[in-house]
């Protein structure tokens, strides 16, 4: 079975190179352009991994992680925040989200799949 | 008959002693033996010595031989000799009980009248004070912050809304039994001072109209219910008020001393003529300006200081009243009512400020202290009048408090400055990635024919684009390196670096690009090279820099090396070139940022421009030196850089110290 990944980025470029890297390597890919069109596929299509831009249009990343980490049917979906925002000012936010993880954009196509791949259980 | 002679005799000497008594220059009178025969009042307070350990001791012996001082030896015993008078005779000395003092000395000696004795009048001006407060200005907040804490004086600043104390000096912790901590936020009143006996607010009132507040002679409570006398001193201070409290238990102590010594005194027999000449010596040793005037306020004697400091001449002074010398420039109403009002009721007054512009010599702030002498023949009075300028003194207390103020709006200004900065940098950091996602990623993609093939043109031309926006992107790196160096922002992250490994790795990654150019890349890396403690992301980007810098601008044919050895304190790192080097106009440059030397490689080379200052920023973060050497243009370069065995930061860290961050 294909692994589910639910990429949230308000970013349409970034959303699209995304998706087509996961693709590529086989994923089957979710995506939402707000938190809280985020929050409502991972409840109903529970990804194994979920990709979330930090800076969304109507609420932090951080803040979004933390809503899917109160409900059980999400508490336990690892998140990898990629983010353009790479500076040590706001890291404490994302390192505060358990089983989470950070990669920096620009991102490099390369190993994007791999990367992503080991956050998955 | 023989008792108006006596009487007149005494009379001589109550006004020497009076003159002794009310100026505030410290006194010394010594007989020829150099043994101490009177001092003022001033002295003891000053130099913290006892009157029962003072008069008839050798000067040299007072307070536990302080006071054997080789320049005043010189003083007294070479120089006085010849020359009876000398003045603004500079002395420092490290006194045991008052700390280093700065001190001008003028000397009179006198020939008494009967006998062949010889009296040395010594006036003492501290001048220790006056070279700190100029200091002060000139230093401004530090030394401030020095002396508020060194002061013998117990400070209190407190909050002019709420009279609490927001920050005390350990003299203030001391005296009054609370420890700093304690005492902030409470009130004066919470801490045993002036207990129900001030109105904070009116005080406040008035010292910020500049008018002086003190309550003299208090008694306070300490927190272990001791009472201790005290004087208090309220001093405006921009956004906080001072409060000074000064411990006057040991003056009041001295006073009383000093009365006894004043009747044993009595004894010594100083014929009348004799007692007037000293009075008249003492009046034109002190340089403070004196002035003595009888019952009708007409001048009987100025002292020399008198006139320079008031530009009056002697025929115009003597003789007159008071208000009319210079003119009538000293009809002064404040000095009327102190003449006229307050003297008759109180024989004696200290510290009476008056401030007045006078049409030779512009406005004045002074502090006048005033006796009245009763005379013991006749029913006459003698007013002394000692003058103290202190407009210099308030001028530079304004300009220290001017200053202060400044500091504190800069430091505040800085903050907000530094803070913008980062929001700004954090922004553009973000704001330029974002663009940079898209076409690094999808420059890739395409050049990696992901999605099928291109032709030869196409892929040249995705190429183009994915190098110049990785180059970019290396740009964007380090310019926010060196803004996070500059700002103290740069964190290291430490761990033990097999260092010999390391250089050989990343040779490895610049082999390629030296063969390309024909380049031959020569290795010294010593067998007994330490491993260091350092960041390892770092010392890999210092190295790489280095190392593609010595290829970059080495032409065809040409050398590098990497020579690595064991150094006293760590490791020493030669990268060498026998490249285009560097011309001695260009040596400061090169590490301006964005510099690059305009010669036909420069053309073929990639680069920012930022990579060396960027290294050398980052050596020294780590506690190394970084060096650039050239014999000259196209004599090739040597960058000499150190890594300690343990970088600075590493203590730091285990400590988590304020200072590191």
């Amino acid at each position: 079975m294909k692994k589910r990944v639910l990429i949230v980025d308000d970013n349409m470029d970034s959303l699209m190179l995304e998706k087509d890297l996961l693709e590529i390597a086989g994923f089957e890919v979710f995506e939402a352009k707000n938190a809280a069109d985020g929050i409502a596929v991972a409840r109903k299509e529970k990804p194994a991994v979920i990709i979330m831009d930090v800076r969304l249009p109507d609420m932090r990343g951080s803040k979004a992680a933390m809503i899917l980490r109160q409900d059980k049917e999400t508490n336990d979906i690892p998140i990898v925040f990629v983010t353009a925002s790479v500076m040590a000012e706001g890291k404490e936010e994302i390192n505060a989200i358990t089983n989470s993880g950070f990669i920096g954009k620009p991102i490099n196509t390369r190993i994007f799949a791999k990367e992503i791949r080991q956050f998955i259980k | 008959m023989k008792d108006k002679k006596k009487n007149k005799e005494l009379d001589a000497r109550i006004y020497a002693e009076s003159i002794i008594n009310t100026v505030r220059e410290p006194l010394i009178v010594l007989d020829q033996d150099l043994r101490v025969v009177t001092v003022s009042r001033s002295f003891y307070d000053i130099f913290k010595v006892k009157p029962e350990e003072t008069v008839g001791q050798l000067i040299y012996d007072l307070g536990n031989k302080q006071w054997d001082i080789p320049k005043l030896r010189e003083l007294l015993e070479t120089i006085l000799p010849q020359k009876a008078t000398f003045d603004n005779y500079e002395v420092e000395h490290d006194f045991t009980t008052i700390g280093r003092r700065t001190m001008l000395l003028n000397a009179r000696q006198i020939e008494r009248g009967i006998g062949k004795e010889r009296i040395i009048l010594l006036a003492i001006e501290d001048i220790t004070e006056r070279k700190l407060s100029e200091n002060m200005l000139k230093e401004s907040e530090e030394r401030y912050r020095r002396a508020f804490e060194t002061s013998l004086d117990g400070l209190l600043l407190l909050d002019k809304q709420t009279g609490t104390i927001v920050n005390t000096n350990p003299a203030a912790a001391k005296m009054l039994g609370y420890s700093n901590k304690d005492l902030l936020g409470k009130s004066l009143n919470d801490v045993g001072v002036l207990k129900g006996a001030m109105d904070f607010k009116k005080d406040l009132a008035k010292i910020e109209r500049a008018e002086p507040v003190s309550y003299k002679d208090v008694p306070i409570t300490t927190k272990e219910g001791k009472h201790i006398d005290v004087d208090i001193y309220l001093i405006d201070r921009a956004r906080v008020a001072q409060c000074n409290i000064r411990d006057i238990t040991e003056r009041k102590e001295i006073e009383a001393g000093l009365e006894k010594t004043r009747k044993e005194l009595g004894v010594t027999k100083i014929s009348e003529d004799t007692a007037r000449e000293f009075a008249e010596s003492i009046i034109n040793t002190v340089r403070e300006p004196l002035i003595s005037l009888d019952q009708e306020l007409r001048v009987v004697a100025v002292s020399r200081s008198f006139y320079e400091v008031f530009k009056v001449k002697p025929e115009e002074t003597v003789g007159q009243l008071i208000y009319d010398l210079g003119n009538k420039q000293w009809d002064i109403p404040k000095l009327r009512e102190l003449l006229e009002t307050i003297l008759p009721q109180k024989a004696t007054f200290d510290n009476y400020e008056v401030e007045h512009v006078f049409a030779t010599i512009g406005r004045r702030i002074m502090l006048l202290n005033a006796r009245q002498i009763q005379r013991v023949s006749g029913k006459e009075r003698v007013i002394l009048l000692a003058i103290e300028d202190i407009t210099e003194r308030r001028e530079i207390e304004k300009g220290l408090e001017k200053a202060h103020k400044k500091l504190q709006e800069l430091a505040a200004e800085l903050k907000r400055a530094t803070r913008a900065k980062s929001e700004f940098l954090a922004n553009m950091s973000h704001e330029l990635r974002t663009p940079l996602n898209s076409i690094n990623g999808f420059s890739e993609v395409l050049y990696d024919e992901t999605f099928g093939p291109l032709n030869e043109k196409q892929k040249k031309y995705v190429n183009n684009v994915l190098t110049s926006g990785k180059h970019l992107l290396l740009l964007i790196n380090q310019i926010l390196d060196m803004a996070k160096v500059e700002a103290g922002k740069m964190n290291l992250s430490l761990s033990t670096l097999p260092m010999k490994s390391l250089l050989h790795e990343i040779s490895l990654l610049v082999a390629d690009m030296a063969s390309k150019g024909k380049i031959e890349m020569l290795l010294e890396i010593a067998e007994d090279l330490p491993d260091i403690k350092a960041d390892e992301l770092k010392v890999r980007e210092i190295i790489y820099n280095l190392l593609s810098n010595a290829v970059k601008f080495t032409p065809e044919g040409g050398k590098i090396g990497m020579r690595a050895k064991k150094a006293d304190f760590g490791i020493e790192v030669v990268v060498w070139d026998t490249g285009i080097g560097i011309a001695p106009e260009n040596a400061e440059k090169i590490f301006a940022g964005f510099f690059r030397v305009d010669t036909p490689y420069s053309r073929v080379t990639e680069g920012t421009g930022l990579g060396l200052p960027l290294s050398k920023k980052l050596v020294e973060l780590h506690g190394g030196n970084f060096s650039v050497e050239s014999e000259g243009l196209n004599k090739g370069t040597q960058v000499r850089f150190t890594l300690p065995i343990i970088s600075k930061k590493a203590a730091c860290d285990e400590e988590k110290s304020f200072d590191c961050r």
